[in-house]
């Protein structure tokens, strides 16, 4: 009985609650938007035509005019401009691209003294851990160019969806950028969106809004958001892996270097001696038609008829995603194979070998 | 609808006092609290909800549930690769799931059950036809069991949540979320939740959940329209989703436990009129052997009660059958002659046909002005040639065997109508004028059930190139007629291989009409669906060159729409395709008996689709190295469909092409099929041109009755 009245009594507050400061919940609102807009820029450059938009979303990321943005075909021009939260309009410079990262980085290029701009601190920013799935979200950005000139950006409210890896639905989303990020429930995935601002709902940075992309498999689009804090590991040539992330590329700003993928180390030369059914079909699953005798596929234990399903956790689902994958270990690396056989799936550990000299 | 719960009570409390003595942070803190409760809600139904992963499979489109008149729509588009959805039902194993994740009826399937490291083998046990719901059984015991919240406790307006784990396939971690309300209850026919949280392929298969972490229901696609080409799937992330009540998925699931599917309950009455909303439901037709007919039902009756519920209109017919399976018994109040009458334990049908499509055993000649139907061909061992019908008698009138009230036959489509409704076995009575008398006789015939039959050869003569000469027939409308006409006088019509963009501009499509074309003669109309990647112009010129001569020898015109990328087709784009195939109708003499639905591989899949979804236009699929799909629409007496199903006695998916087949059978279509000889997956060749010439003889059969 006790607790029932508590119930009530808290229902009653509660309600009373919502009332009262519903106005002033909208208030709170508003007032994050006004810390928030004077942040962002309105880009305009090339585009137009073919459905592309010659319009999008930038972050303000210092005093003295750097503009960190998504990487697009609107940034392909001399003519690039972006217009000021007060309206104020300049012509900007391209400074650098990361391509693994998506994202590019551009300089409001003016004789004026330019250095009290209101600005996000990425740096500050990049530190911080990552919200988890529900968190309450805001979306600034001048999608489908509805602001212009002084006008504040569109404000949309959402959640994390989730904080994932676009990269890793095989098939599903093809990305540039590989690392984790923030899908929301609010429609983000519109025309100049892109390089607009996700903020908590307190108005804190945490994502840049990611250009519009769309799984080519089933015609979905997907809403997200490049996490601030987002880093990733780029092999580039000669095997050297290196780290790349948003805030050194700010930081750095002129002397950033970009990423440079090894493009001819992508494809790896190796050797399993697994031999899968014939590929015939679009979808065909990767059963194992034979085992080479003495290769690294028998000594792991692997025999004919067995279904691949997950290579290192990675889900295989038909031939060409096998050779997708296989085609990117090196020699000498020791992969986990789970492989089902009958209705048990096994586990096995095969260490794949140097290619095999050609017999002359 | 909130429930204060316990645990919340202190939080809450916070909130308030918070409330007087801050009023803006308060605010902020009230979404702070609801933050909380949203996550706190994942948590909960977090080991509930496991991660479906699958092998193989054709990458296809699908077909949705035999349910024509409404009731969940289907999945049909290229299904991406990625992991789905799927909520624990039972303890000892058993999942449900969205019936679109196995839409590409994958080898093998895999679950991810949070606190296991082990993945195990999923099976799937049976499918909710009328839900999209699939249920799955692996072999795990003591798994975390969802509350279900009961039917009669939603509200609408409540906030719930969307919850998957295409996006947050680790198990151990809080699925992927969407906040949103119920929007509707009662959607799709009465079977649906409506939410405006946002559903897609992400959460399919995936629980919504109160604010407690308690489960309303499980999220499918699905659409309300009857045939629509862009049921469900396509209202992904709209604000429209749908999820099948837990409630209702826990009572049947002592049913789908048993590995049977379960089909849509079937009474077998059409309704007089078209209009759904607007009149009284009165009985039209009562099919035969139905549950309808075994009831006494009868054209005329004016049903006004189901299950004690009243109906104004057919709507709210199919509003009350839609919720019930195959096997459920109803009660059904009717009015008749000014008295009502109650029929109780109704037992419901299944959507397959007691028996196939009628067989007369002729074709008859095409494009002839002249009432009544020439015979152009009679099948051998055809009831026709029982009673000894000869090419070139004329059949005038049609009526029952016993008594003399014989309806006249103005037409082929008329002959062709009054036949549909016939059952196999019954006598019907003919007025024939033999060739080349005057003097009509009578002929009784006993119908059978068609035969899977294409004769080795066909009379030539097939039209009596009078096409534009209608007299008292109804197809082509006249407007079309008058606008060839008018073409003809102001130029000559296009023929030859012609390019073409739709409307909007944004697809291509290529037609092939013979060089001989005569708009006096009504031509077959093949929409073919090429393969992935396969229409480049290279592609286009063999393909016309397999078939020219047959276009211009046997009346046919093709048309080639193109798939907007290069990965293959998708779902929406049987608009387009319609599209291309109505500007042929509209600007050629098209024999709407004789449209064909032709692709291979994956064009294939979708010349079945294509074939479900628009019953009133094709009337015959063709496929060769594609998988029909295992659920097949019921049959429509009046839109008949036929197949020609074609595999390479070597191509991979030749046993799942077998099997297809042989489900389209059980649902008594006439199909032929055909395996080519040591073919792989391949279209005709020179090899099998005896093959391609026997389709060439189907399609110029189309007409046959």
């Amino acid at each position: 009985m006790i607790r029932q009245r508590w119930m009530v009594c808290s229902a009653v507050m509660l309600l009373a609650c919502i009332t009262a400061s519903s106005a002033r919940a909208d208030g709170s609102l508003a007032q994050v938007a006004q810390q928030v807009n004077p942040k962002l820029v309105k880009v305009f450059g090339s585009g137009g035509f073919r459905g592309l938009a010659s319009y999008g979303t930038g972050l303000i990321v210092s005093p003295d005019g750097y503009i960190l943005t998504v990487v697009s075909p609107l940034l392909d021009t001399r003519d690039l401009r972006v217009h000021l939260s007060d309206g104020r309009r300049y012509h900007c410079k391209m400074i650098c691209m990361e391509p693994e990262l998506d994202i590019a980085l551009v300089k409001i290029d003016t004789k004026e003294k330019l250095d009290d701009l209101p600005y996000f601190d990425i740096s500050a920013l990049a530190k911080k851990q990552p919200v988890d799935a529900g968190t309450g979200v805001l979306a600034f950005s001048n999608q489908f160019q509805i602001a212009t000139r002084d006008e504040p950006m569109s404000v949309q409210r959402g959640r994390v969806a989730a904080y994932a890896k676009l990269q890793a639905r095989r098939g599903i989303f093809a990305a540039a950028y590989k690392g984790n990020v923030y899908v929301v429930d609010a429609i983000t995935n519109n025309p100049g969106a892109g390089g607009g601002a996700l903020t908590t709902r307190s108005g804190e940075l945490i994502g840049i809004i990611g250009k519009e992309l769309q799984n080519e498999a089933t015609n979905t689009w997907i809403n997200y958001a490049i996490p601030i804090s987002a880093a990733v590991e780029v092999i580039e040539a000669e095997n050297k892996k290196r780290m790349v992330s948003i805030a050194e590329v700010v930081e750095k700003k002129e002397k950033y270097a970009p990423s440079r993928k090894d493009e001819l180390k992508t494809k790896e030369e190796n050797y399993h001696g697994i031999v899968l059914v014939p590929d015939v079909v679009e979808f065909t699953p990767p059963y194992v038609e034979e085992v080479r005798p003495g290769s690294p596929a028998e000594k792991a234990g692997l025999l004919p008829d067995d279904l691949i399903v997950y290579i290192d956790g990675e889900q295989i689902p038909n031939i060409k995603a096998f050779k997708e994958i296989m085609g990117t270990i090196r020699p000498g690396t020791k992969i986990a194979l789970e492989v089902r056989r009958g209705d048990k799936l096994q586990t096995l550990s095969l260490t794949v070998a140097e290619p095999r000299k050609k017999p002359r | 609808m909130w429930h204060a719960r316990s645990w919340m009570t202190p939080l809450v409390l916070t909130a308030a006092l918070l409330a007087l003595a801050t009023p803006t942070r308060a605010a902020d803190d009230l979404e702070t609290l609801r933050e909380q409760a949203i996550k706190t809600a994942l948590k909960k139904v977090s080991p509930s909800v496991v991660t479906i992963e699958t092998s193989g499979g054709t990458d296809i489109i699908v077909v949705g549930p035999a349910n024509p008149r409404g009731g969940g729509g289907g999945a049909k588009i290229r299904k991406g690769t990625g992991p789905t959805t799927g909520l624990i039902v039972s303890a000892d194993g058993y999942v449900i799931t969205s019936a679109f994740n196995f839409a590409n009826n994958p080898s093998s399937i895999f679950v991810s059950v949070a606190g296991h490291t082990q993945k195990y083998v999923g099976k799937v046990i049976a499918t909710d036809q009328t839900r999209m719901l699939t249920l799955l059984k692996i072999e795990v015991k003591d798994l975390p069991v969802p509350t279900a919240v009961p039917k009669k406790d939603i509200r609408v307006g409540q906030t719930v949540l969307a919850v998957g784990r295409t996006l947050a396939q680790a198990v151990d971690h809080p699925p992927s979320v969407s906040e949103g309300i119920i929007s509707a209850v009662g959607r799709i026919w009465g079977k649906a939740l409506q939410t405006d949280a946002k559903i897609s392929p992400t959460n399919y298969g995936g629980p919504l959940t109160d604010l407690e972490g308690k489960v309303l229901g499980v999220l499918v696609p699905a659409s309300p329209r009857t045939e629509g080409q862009t049921a469900g799937f396509e209202w992904y992330d709209s604000g429209i989703g749908f999820a099948i009540p837990l409630e209702d998925i826990n009572q049947v699931l002592p049913r789908l436990k048993q590995g049977k599917d379960l089909t849509r309950g079937v009474l077998g009455v059409t309704m007089q009129g078209a209009d759904q909303f607007g009149t009284a439901p009165v009985v039209g037709t009562v099919a035969a052997a139905s549950a309808a007919e075994q009831t006494g039902l009868k054209a005329g009756d004016i049903i006004k009660e189901i299950n004690g519920k009243a109906v104004l209109n057919y709507a709210q017919v199919l509003h009350q059958l839609g919720t019930h399976y195959e096997g459920d018994a109803i009660t059904i109040k009717i009015e008749r002659g000014g008295k009502e009458q109650v029929f109780n334990n109704v037992k419901l049908g299944g959507a397959v046909a007691a028996f196939g499509q009628i067989y007369l055993g002729i074709l008859p000649m095409r494009d002839d002005p002249e009432p009544g139907v020439e015979i152009r061909y009679v099948y051998p061992k055809s009831p026709a040639e029982t009673a000894k019908l000869q090419i070139g008698d004329r059949i005038t009138k049609v009526g029952p065997a016993q008594g003399n009230n014989l309806i006249e036959v103005k037409s082929r489509d008329d002959l062709s109508r009054l036949l549909a409704t016939a059952r196999p076995n019954a006598q019907i009575k003919l007025e024939v004028i033999p060739k080349g008398e005057k003097k009509a006789k009578t002929v009784t015939v006993a119908l059978t059930e068609m035969p899977e039959t294409v004769p080795a050869e066909l009379p030539e003569k097939s039209s009596k190139e009078k096409a534009l000469t209608r007299k008292g027939t109804p197809a082509p409308p006249k407007k079309e007629d008058k606008k060839d006409d008018k073409k003809e006088d102001e130029k000559k019509i296009p023929t030859g291989l012609i390019n073409r963009m739709n409307a909007a501009q944004d697809h291509k499509y290529w037609l092939y009409v013979p060089d001989d074309y005569n708009p006096e003669i009504s031509y077959s109309l093949v929409i073919w669906l090429h393969p992935v990647g396969k229409n480049r112009e290279k592609d286009v010129k063999q393909l016309v060159s397999d078939w020219e001569d047959y276009c211009s020898k046997n009346h046919i015109i093709l048309v080639g729409p193109n798939s907007e990328n290069d990965a293959g087709w998708i779902a929406s784009e049987v608009e387009f395709v319609l599209e291309a195939a109505k500007f042929a109708m509209e600007n050629y003499t098209i024999d709407r008996r004789r449209v064909v639905a032709h692709g291979m591989g994956l064009g294939g899949q979708l010349a079945i689709y294509l074939g479900f979804s628009s019953r009133d236009l094709v009337r015959g699929v063709a496929t060769v190295g594609a998988v029909p799909n295992q659920n097949p629409k019921e049959r429509v007496p009046t839109q008949p469909l036929r197949f020609f199903i074609v595999t390479g006695e070597k191509d991979p998916i030749k046993e799942a092409v077998n099997a297809g087949q042989a489900k389209l059978a059980e649902y008594k279509y006439p199909v032929i099929y055909r395996v080519l000889k040591e073919k792989g997956h391949q279209y005709f060749d020179e090899d099998s041109i005896a093959t391609l010439k026997e389709l060439v003889r189907w399609i110029d059969s189309l007409d046959r009755m």
